[in-house]
């Protein structure tokens, strides 16, 4: 009931027209290998690393924690020194881990609603959008509710913690397939052709897959690249890959269902979509 | 951004490793004594804490922040009822992951 992806981020960006520069920030999202979807998503993160959060790049509006492109984040804390204007309200949240001054924008009922039922050393959960104003990091608040169950705290620190951790193995898996690959690419196959260096990159395309099947994925898509028509053998792979025929089967039908993979001449021929 | 007064996530075994700073726990009212408000720890540990309640009255669990004056005992600032329902163990695991590997997400 807490988790973080019920709050939809592109719905969020449509409305506002006090943020342009989001926009553009959706649609020219160069790829680089360090930036992963996370970097679009909504991260629960402590003030803590906030403030330890370092600038990406010429562009205001992106930090990076964990490795990771970070743009919108949640925070849970309490609230202190609201105060109301015109057009925005500011307040700071502290966490425990330190404080941060946000800001929401009001420019609809529906905000200045919200905003109305948070107090002062009141619990709430804020998601909103990370930048820099005048030198100092501040939050600008999309939502801010009111926590009403306290489990929430502990569920929030916990998730800051399981983001920071899947960011990491991110990184860290990502780096052991380049060895993989590189590794790799010192053997030369059959026909004398070493890999090209633009293969790196496809790995990087798919997600959540287990090591064993983008294992099989990177060799049947380096053999297709080079243009083995029939794709190769599940013995071929087995003995490449130095992995028992049992786990190249089971990664074989997985990657089938998903789509990534067919067989060719035969249901020992395997080739990359 | 100010990150120099954090409150650590402490359990009862923790508190002693934090005497005179900042904490934050979540107390099982117990009772009172002598104007302090006696409770237990997410660990199941007995603990006191000093300062002055909040006018409304104490629900079941109560977070509490303020200075670890002891050992044992917390000279709360900030009072909050959590409600009379509230998950201690994973709290009580949080103050582990807070204090352990994850300290640098903290403090």
């Amino acid at each position: 009931m807490f988790s973080s992806s019920q709050f939809d981020a592109t719905s969020a960006f449509s409305g506002g027209g006090f943020m342009p520069s989001q926009s553009t920030q959706l649609t020219d999202s160069t790829p680089s290998p360090a930036k992963s979807r996370n970097s679009l998503g909504v991260v629960p993160v402590t003030v803590k690393q906030i403030s330890q959060a370092s600038q990406s790049g010429d562009e205001k509006s992106s930090f990076v924690i964990n490795g990771v492109d970070v743009t919108n984040v949640t925070v849970v804390g309490m609230v202190f020194n609201k105060a109301e204007k015109s057009t925005d309200v500011s307040f700071v949240i502290d966490d425990g881990t330190g404080r941060i001054g946000c800001r929401r924008w009001v420019t609809e009922n529906f905000d200045k609603l919200e905003m109305e039922a948070v107090q002062d050393g009141m619990y709430v959960r804020v998601i909103g959008h990370l930048r820099v104003f005048q030198d100092v990091k501040q939050l600008v608040a999309f939502s801010v509710r009111p926590v009403t169950n306290f489990d929430e705290i502990t569920f929030h620190f916990i998730d800051c913690i399981h983001s920071h951790l899947q960011n990491s193995k991110l990184q860290g898996g990502a780096s052991t397939q380049l060895h993989m690959v590189e590794s790799s690419m010192n053997t030369p196959v059959r026909n004398g052709q070493t890999f090209t260096s633009n293969l790196m990159s496809k790995q990087f395309d798919v997600d959540g897959l287990k090591d064993c099947d983008q294992l099989v994925l990177d060799r049947l898509q380096q053999s297709s690249s080079i243009g083995q028509e029939k794709g190769m053998h599940m013995d071929e792979l087995c003995q490449q890959l130095k992995l028992p025929m049992e786990k190249i089967k089971e990664s074989i039908r997985s990657l089938e269902d998903e789509g990534l993979i067919y067989s060719t001449i035969d249901e020992f021929h395997y080739k990359a979509t | 951004m100010d990150t120099s007064k954090p409150a650590i996530f402490v359990n009862g075994a923790l508190l002693p490793m934090h005497v005179r700073k900042r904490v934050r726990t979540v107390i099982q009212v117990v009772g009172a004594d002598r104007g302090a408000v006696v409770g237990k720890s997410p660990d199941d540990l007995q603990l006191v804490v000093k300062g002055s309640p909040p006018s409304a009255p104490l629900t079941n669990f109560v977070e509490v922040i303020g200075i670890a004056d002891s050992e044992k005992s917390i000279q709360a600032e900030i009072w909050t009822n959590f409600g009379d329902a509230f998950d201690t163990y994973n709290y009580n695991q949080l103050c582990q992951l807070a204090n352990g590997e994850y300290q640098h997400l903290f403090l």
